[in-house]
């Protein structure tokens, strides 16, 4: 059942990440026609800095999850890679729980700025006035999407780590060898030689 | 207390512990201990301002033009134009690489896609022209470490926003010392060379016919370049403008290139998105710790302390490089910066070091970091691209030569402020 979610989570978190680059790129070509407009044709629109901002924002915690799952998370292994396997999961399990502390109280506090802004109906000072909830929905979203993968993988790790099933646990919330890292790392360029 | 707290960070961060949650939960303990809890309410707000900065936008934007660049295929091209005009010099094709990684940094921000991106045309080389492969793994590896010192560089854009200096005076500092160091790898290669000729490699055979024609295929990234930075000291556009403007540029290159599909933008996205949230993470907790440690007045008892030392400014430099080259080889390089940025950099302006020769400084540094053993982020990519395999041992003893190119840069630097400082002092100052 645990594999079958974990598979279901890396889909999801794919698609949030499609999503999150396909914003990315759009914002790139609004803030590019914005500049082309502006010394070109000395026409402001104005406005583009300020969504490529929340497309960032939101775009960020959107790929927390993603990055979680791929255990793309930066860590320093010169230590780790001298240590048994055994000893090597409780360091896993002790990171993303501390982890998931962190980002649960930066989500509670994320969460209160925007309830804030949505009851006081805040809009950013600017020429566009965005309600400022509305960026912070997103952004939001993405951290409790988060906050419910570190549970579900801080569970799953766990509960194979009492299984003894070391190799699991590497799989989940591990170090990535240098091989699979190096894999991330040029993914894609291979056609290109 | 400044070296209890860098003790502890560097503890938790060798015991492998995920860098971002060190340094997220050591801001909310001490703010807990000292302050009783009353600056992380603010986490939420703090955090958002710092998210839809405008500033910062500018590394996802450089990340996926690296992306895209990378998948458009003019990487084999440029490396064939560059081979014809650099492979007369002892040592070949090897300065080549170089020369290709000094240009493809100043169209990229990041030393893991520079590497990458050169060492996969490259490899090819060493087979058909007999080259010494650890040397030439090594040239690869170094020059790659380019793309973090050439404008434009996603380093220099955060070690910016973490000590409030500008972006476009970091960039300007940071073209001639790269430069030089492009110098120095080549000489560390002629110098190899004349020691040993068989390491050099056959001869490749040009004429200048041949070197003309090569010409256009530099343009792509010289016209990159020119978009990019060019537009940023025009005037005509901040770092993040320019970033998305050259998104476009490279986007409408892999039509021209026919390399734009669904399936690659797809690949690009990923590969963007997973590096900023990854770097991103680590970022915004380092920024709210930075905000909790300048409450505490840690940096004020570090002065002091190092005060009572009674060193001249230029031996503690001496001593933060000795810590930065140690560190760097264990650590990966943008953990290392904002893990030690936030104590150090006060120090760092209190003995009267000017804050963008500091930022050059550490980038130097970096570079080292990426390719001294046992951790090297950019030995690992060069070690991936070899299709016939090998010990990874090659890659690291081929890259030694070029860490004393970079100490020597590090000499010049302290030697000369002015390799890094007068560029930007002729433009803003």
């Amino acid at each position: 059942m645990f594999e079958r979610i974990h598979a279901r989570l890396a889909r999801i978190a794919q698609i949030a990440v499609w999503i999150g680059g396909a914003a990315h790129l759009a914002a790139a070509i609004m803030v590019t026609v914005d500049v082309v407009l502006r010394k070109i044709f000395s026409i402001t629109m104005s406005g583009s800095d300020e969504m490529s901002g929340y497309v960032f924002a939101a775009g960020t915690t959107w790929a927390y999850s993603y990055c979680v799952l791929h255990r793309s998370n930066i860590r320093i292994d010169a230590v780790y890679n001298l240590l048994p396997r055994r000893l090597c999961g409780v360091l896993d399990i002790v990171g993303v729980v501390l982890l998931l502390l962190f980002n649960a109280v930066l989500t509670r506090h994320a969460w209160e700025a925007f309830a804030t802004s949505y009851v006081r109906d805040s809009v950013s000072i600017t020429t566009l006035a965005t309600p400022l909830w509305i960026p912070q929905l997103f952004w939001v979203i993405g951290l409790i999407a988060f906050q419910l993968t570190l549970v579900f993988v801080a569970v799953y790790a766990m509960l194979r780590y009492w299984q003894r099933d070391d190799a699991a646990v590497n799989r989940i919330v591990g170090v990535p060898t240098v091989a699979e890292e190096v894999e991330a790392e040029t993914r894609g360029m291979a056609q290109e030689g | 207390m400044g070296f209890l707290i860098l003790t502890i960070l560097l503890v938790l961060v060798f015991a492998a512990i995920p860098v971002a949650a060190v340094l997220g939960t050591l801001s909310l303990l001490l703010d807990e201990l000292f302050f009783r809890g009353r600056l992380t309410p603010a986490i939420g707000e703090f955090t958002w301002e710092k998210s839809k900065e405008f500033i910062l936008v500018a590394v996802p934007m450089f990340i996926l033009l690296g992306e895209i660049m990378l998948r458009a295929g003019i990487a084999q091209r440029m490396y064939n134009a560059v081979m014809q005009w650099l492979s007369w010099l002892p040592g070949g094709l090897m300065h080549a690489n170089i020369g290709s990684c000094a240009i493809f940094a100043a169209s990229s921000g990041s030393s893991v896609a520079t590497a990458a991106t050169v060492g996969t045309v490259a490899y090819p080389q060493i087979e058909r022209h007999r080259y010494n492969e650890p040397l030439f793994l090594g040239s690869l590896a170094a020059g790659g470490t380019l793309g973090i010192l050439i404008p434009p560089s996603i380093n220099l854009i955060i070690y910016g926003l973490i000590t409030d200096s500008s972006v476009p005076e970091l960039y300007l500092a940071g073209i001639i010392p790269g430069v030089i160091l492009s110098s120095l790898f080549m000489a560390a290669i002629i110098a190899g060379c004349l020691f040993r000729r068989e390491w050099g490699g056959t001869t490749v055979e040009t004429t200048w016919a041949a070197r003309l024609r090569s010409l256009p295929d530099l343009l792509p990234p010289i016209m990159l370049f020119a978009v990019v930075v060019g537009s940023i000291y025009a005037g005509v556009a901040t770092p993040t403008e320019a970033a998305s403007v050259g998104v476009c540029f490279a986007l409408l290159l892999s039509v021209w290139t026919r390399t734009l599909n669904l399936a690659m933008l797809k690949a690009a996205f990923e590969g963007t998105m997973r590096t900023t949230a990854m770097i991103m993470l680590i970022v915004f907790a380092a920024i709210f710790l930075n905000f909790v440690l300048s409450f505490l007045g840690v940096t004020q008892a570090l002065i002091q302390w190092v005060g009572e030392l009674g060193l001249t400014p230029l031996e503690t430099m001496l001593l933060l490089v000795v810590f930065y080259l140690i560190l760097g080889m264990f650590m990966e390089t943008l953990s290392m910066m904002l893990t030690t940025v936030p104590v150090v950099f006060p120090l760092v302006i209190q003995l009267g070091y000017d804050p963008v020769w500091f930022g050059i400084m550490i980038t130097v540094l970096m570079e080292a970091a990426l390719i001294t053993p046992p951790i090297g982020v950019n030995l690992y990519v060069v070690q991936g691209i070899r299709l016939r395999g090998g010990k990874f041992n090659d890659v690291a003893y081929g890259a030694l030569p070029f860490v004393v190119s970079m100490l020597v840069m590090v000499g010049l630097l302290l030697a000369y402020e002015d390799l890094a400082l007068y560029l930007p002092t002729l433009v803003y100052r």
